[in-house]
């Protein structure tokens, strides 16, 4: 079922009985709404989120900027719908939240941060919510030697092409040792981050014009190495009616097909012990648990241990629906959170396959002190000596 | 004292984070999520210790604020809901687990601690135990439950929850911290006596003369093994002697009744769901012969049900707020009634009446209580939150069953204030003189959760 904002929430917002699975984790042992944990108030649970849109829908209580903070105060990692036992509805929780968001938008209460998302995405020298001077990725297509038309278009996305530059230069790397016919595109934002607050007005023009540069590459398949920008390309994209006839990789699931199509050989050892972090946009939103863990296994000298929260359970990085910005320091304590359930695995590396993660787990390493290392799995396989046999895929 | 210095004072307490008059959380905690009429609050609190909801109590005292204290809020029936405004505080954020005490089996919790943090933390640090916890989300509280004289899981073999209480600490409207049970008097709290029994003041009186801190709950060996046994009975009138002859034979560690009219299939028939455990699979193939046998003779039948439904009712806890979304309107309320057995068939034909005359589909049951002393029985009406006269509809079915329910012996459980008042005006007039005695000794201001058990 997919929710249309225009119409759909509306009518479902009141079944919400506010029980409170949503809080939890599958055992009950620990709450897992990274919202509810830290504000602690009825509110800030999904279900209170959802009570509270419902009241704004019948007028019972008013749009307010402390009831758009309550709606923002929330990194949609999709615990909630991962533990709602309400199956007619409990996959719409997450795009409920940000249809009242978009809601909030139009009303003039999207708060001051998160404002500047969208300032900067719409921005013609931007196109990306860091601000940052648009990359047209000339210069990486001459630097990597990339042909302007191929089977393959790397969608980089704005977390790696902006801020976690060697794990976007381990992407390329990797894609030319395997011999994949690639290439790059003057990308814009895929647009999660504003879809993710509710500023979506301009978001078709976006996926259009993505959708145009990667029909110009000749592409007939996209790969990113961020969760993120996966789940936006082969989700949200098609919530917003695009229409496009690529496929969608995960960088991860391209390693796990070269494994197991035995084209991909590791030949040196990476002798640490990890944990993995399963990132929400990837594991929640689109159910992908097992490649990671399969690939991270199939690596020489690895030890892959489990964090007691994992899979569907994961708990949130912290970083998505806007907290990062909105709630800078709240979401680096989520990421600490994480960080000393890594710690009891007796791990002394986390790793995990989304830039806007590592953004988040390193920030809170960083600032908390935590000696640990943060990495991407594509980055661990860019140390790696490895073999490609039948070239071309 | 105006609202912006009484929250002022609420937030020297218990930190600037935790006291709240901001209009959207007023708004979530003016309702439940049963049928009852919201009512504004004016602040919500959530203290850390009890130090601070003493503080919090004498606040109150002294400026004569309404104070409601809540749990899960899941009662249904409104008991949280501020009716005559005030302060809400909410105790969720005093959630230690602070002992198990596996010889003497009890576990001492906070007032915040709730029933899936309990069970998960038995069930791995002390597997050999279980608590006892109600058919309701994983998020109401412990002493929520045992206060409301909940009922649930090991009801049948142990008595209702409310029985279970070993101990409790209390902060009066005074702002005086008192221990009752032997925690008064020993370290361990590990009994209700051998001294004067003050806890049942504290049971079923809806946080109108106290708000409990700390709570000693029993614990229970749980068993290996655990399964059901179904049976299908037509005629409710064999139900009250077949559950007693049941009970007799002491294999049940919990009996349940189901009767609904939706699925088609169900309509026409009780079901009887009875646990049963054991420590290996003979001994539950001996207890599930004998009620084969028991079923039998009492002209009803063993029923072989699929492995998805008997996982439905082994869960921990059973997910019984389903009924919310059976009309897709994401609310229902039930008036529970507790009844001595023999009111069983009586009561199936009133929830039945009184369901079809509201137009709801009838969705009845019941869990015994205590080897058979008693059954909490529940009708249940499920309504649309989205449409006011639904609602208004589900209020008076609510109604009627209570009087109902009353006229017949029973007494409606945590009954909301309209059901309240029609249990005072049955009551033995010296019950309530006792009552608004002790009531006014306690809380002479009339600040604790005020509306609910109103002697007028």
């Amino acid at each position: 079922m997919t929710l249309k904002v225009e119409q759909d929430w509306k009518d479902i917002v009141h079944r919400c009985f506010r029980c409170g699975y949503c809080k939890f984790t599958y055992d009950y042992s620990d709450f897992n709404c990274p919202s509810y944990k830290k504000f602690r108030f009825e509110t800030y649970s999904t279900g209170g989120r959802l009570w509270l849109i419902y009241g704004l829908i019948t007028g019972e209580i008013s749009w307010s900027q402390d009831v758009a903070n309550v709606l923002y105060a929330c990194p949609t990692c999709g615990n909630c719908s991962e533990n709602c036992r309400f199956d007619k509805f409990n996959d719409l929780l997450v795009d409920i939240i940000e249809a009242a968001r978009a809601e909030a938008v139009e009303k003039g209460f999207c708060p001051e941060r998160q404002k500047a998302l969208i300032e900067r995405t719409d921005n013609p020298e931007m196109y990306n919510p860091y601000g940052e001077q648009n990359s047209d990725n000339e210069d990486l297509k001459k630097e990597y030697d990339l042909p302007d038309k191929a089977e393959w278009v790397y969608y980089i996305g704005c977390t790696s092409n902006y801020r976690q530059k060697n794990l976007r230069d381990a992407t390329l790397r990797f894609l030319k040792k395997a011999n994949i016919d690639f290439t790059l595109i003057d990308e814009h934002c895929c647009c999660s981050p504003v879809m993710r607050t509710g500023q979506i007005n301009s978001v078709k023009d976006f996926i259009n014009f993505n959708i145009t540069k990667i029909n110009n590459a000749g592409a007939s398949k996209v790969i990113t190495s961020c969760a993120g920008c996966y789940r936006t390309l082969k989700k949200d994209w098609l919530k917003y009616g695009a229409d496009y006839n690529f496929q969608i990789y995960h960088t991860v699931e391209l390693v796990k097909e070269l494994l197991d199509d035995g084209k991909l050989k590791f030949q040196s050892e990476y002798n640490k012990t990890v944990t993995y972090h399963d990132p929400c946009h990837l594991g929640r939103h689109m159910g992908i648990y097992e490649v990671p863990r399969e690939v991270y296994k199939q690596i020489p000298g690895i030890k892959l241990v489990e964090m007691k929260r994992n899979r569907e359970n994961a708990w949130c990085c912290g970083a998505g629906g806007g907290v990062k910005i909105g709630y800078p320091e709240w979401s680096v304590e989520i990421s600490k959170e994480r960080l000393e359930e890594a710690n009891t695995t007796g791990a002394s590396v986390i790793s995990s396959v989304c830039p806007f993660c590592r953004t988040n787990l390193s920030d809170a390493n960083d600032k908390f002190d935590m000696n640990f290392e943060v990495i991407d799995l594509i980055e661990i396989i860019d140390k790696l000596d490895f073999e490609i046999t039948n070239t071309k895929h | 004292m105006n609202d912006k210095n009484i929250l002022k004072e609420l937030e020297d307490i218990v930190g600037k984070d935790f006291a709240s008059n901001s209009s959207g959380d007023l708004y979530i905690y003016s309702q439940d999520p049963g049928a009852s009429i919201p009512r504004p609050a004016d602040f919500v609190v959530m203290p850390n210790t009890s130090k601070e909801v003493q503080d919090i109590m004498k606040l109150a005292n002294r400026e004569k604020v309404p104070i409601v204290p809540m749990g899960g809020g899941l009662t249904l029936s409104g008991l949280v809901i501020p009716v005559k405004g005030g302060i809400v505080m909410d105790m969720k954020r005093m959630n230690k687990i602070i002992e198990v005490n596996e010889l003497s089996r009890f576990a001492l919790v906070e007032a915040g601690v709730t029933s899936g943090q309990l069970l998960a933390y038995l069930n791995e640090n002390h597997p050999k135990l279980q608590p006892p916890i109600p058919d309701a989300p994983p998020s109401v509280t412990i002493a929520g439950n045992a206060l409301i004289h909940g009922s649930g899981y090991l009801s049948q073999k142990f008595g209702d929850h409310g029985a279970m209480i070993n101990g409790l600490e209390v902060v009066l409207p005074d702002g005086g911290l008192y221990k009752l049970g032997s925690c008064a008097v020993s370290d361990y709290w590990f009994t209700r006596g051998p001294i004067p029994d003050f806890i049942g003041l504290f049971t079923s009186s809806f946080g109108t003369l106290g708000i409990v801190t700390k709570l000693s709950i029993k614990l229970f060996p749980k068993p290996k093994m655990r399964d059901i046994v179904f049976g299908l009975c037509k005629d409710p009138n064999i139900l009250p002697e077949l559950i007693s002859n049941i009970t007799f034979t002491d294999v049940a560690e919990d009996i349940l009744l189901g009767i609904q009219d939706k699925p088609d299939w169900m309509k026409g028939y009780t079901f009887i769901i009875v646990y049963i455990t054991g420590e290996s699979e003979e001994e539950l193939n001996n207890k599930t012969k004998i009620l084969k046998k028991m079923y039998r003779k009492a002209k009803s039948r063993y029923m072989k049900v699929p492995k998805r439904i008997e996982d439905i009712f082994l869960e921990k806890p059973q997910f019984a707020a389903k009924a919310a979304d059976f009309r897709k309107g994401g609310g229902f309320e039930y008036v529970g009634a507790f009844i001595p057995l023999q009111l069983i068939p009586e009561i199936i034909q009133i929830g039945i009446d009184i369901s079809l005359k509201h137009g709801i589909v009838p969705t009845l049951g019941a869990r015994l209580i205590g080897q058979g002393h008693s059954a909490m029985f529940f009708i249940s009406y499920s309504f649309n939150r989205a449409d006011p006269e639904d609602m208004k509809n589900a209020r008076e079915a609510l109604h009627d069953t209570d009087k109902a329910v009353l006229e017949i012996g029973g007494i409606p459980w945590k009954a909301e204030i309209v059901g309240q008042q029609l249990i005072l005006e049955k009551m033995d007039p010296n019950y309530k003189k006792l009552l608004k005695s002790i009531k006014n000794l306690l809380d002479p201001n009339g600040i604790m959760n005020p509306g609910n058990w109103e002697v007028k």
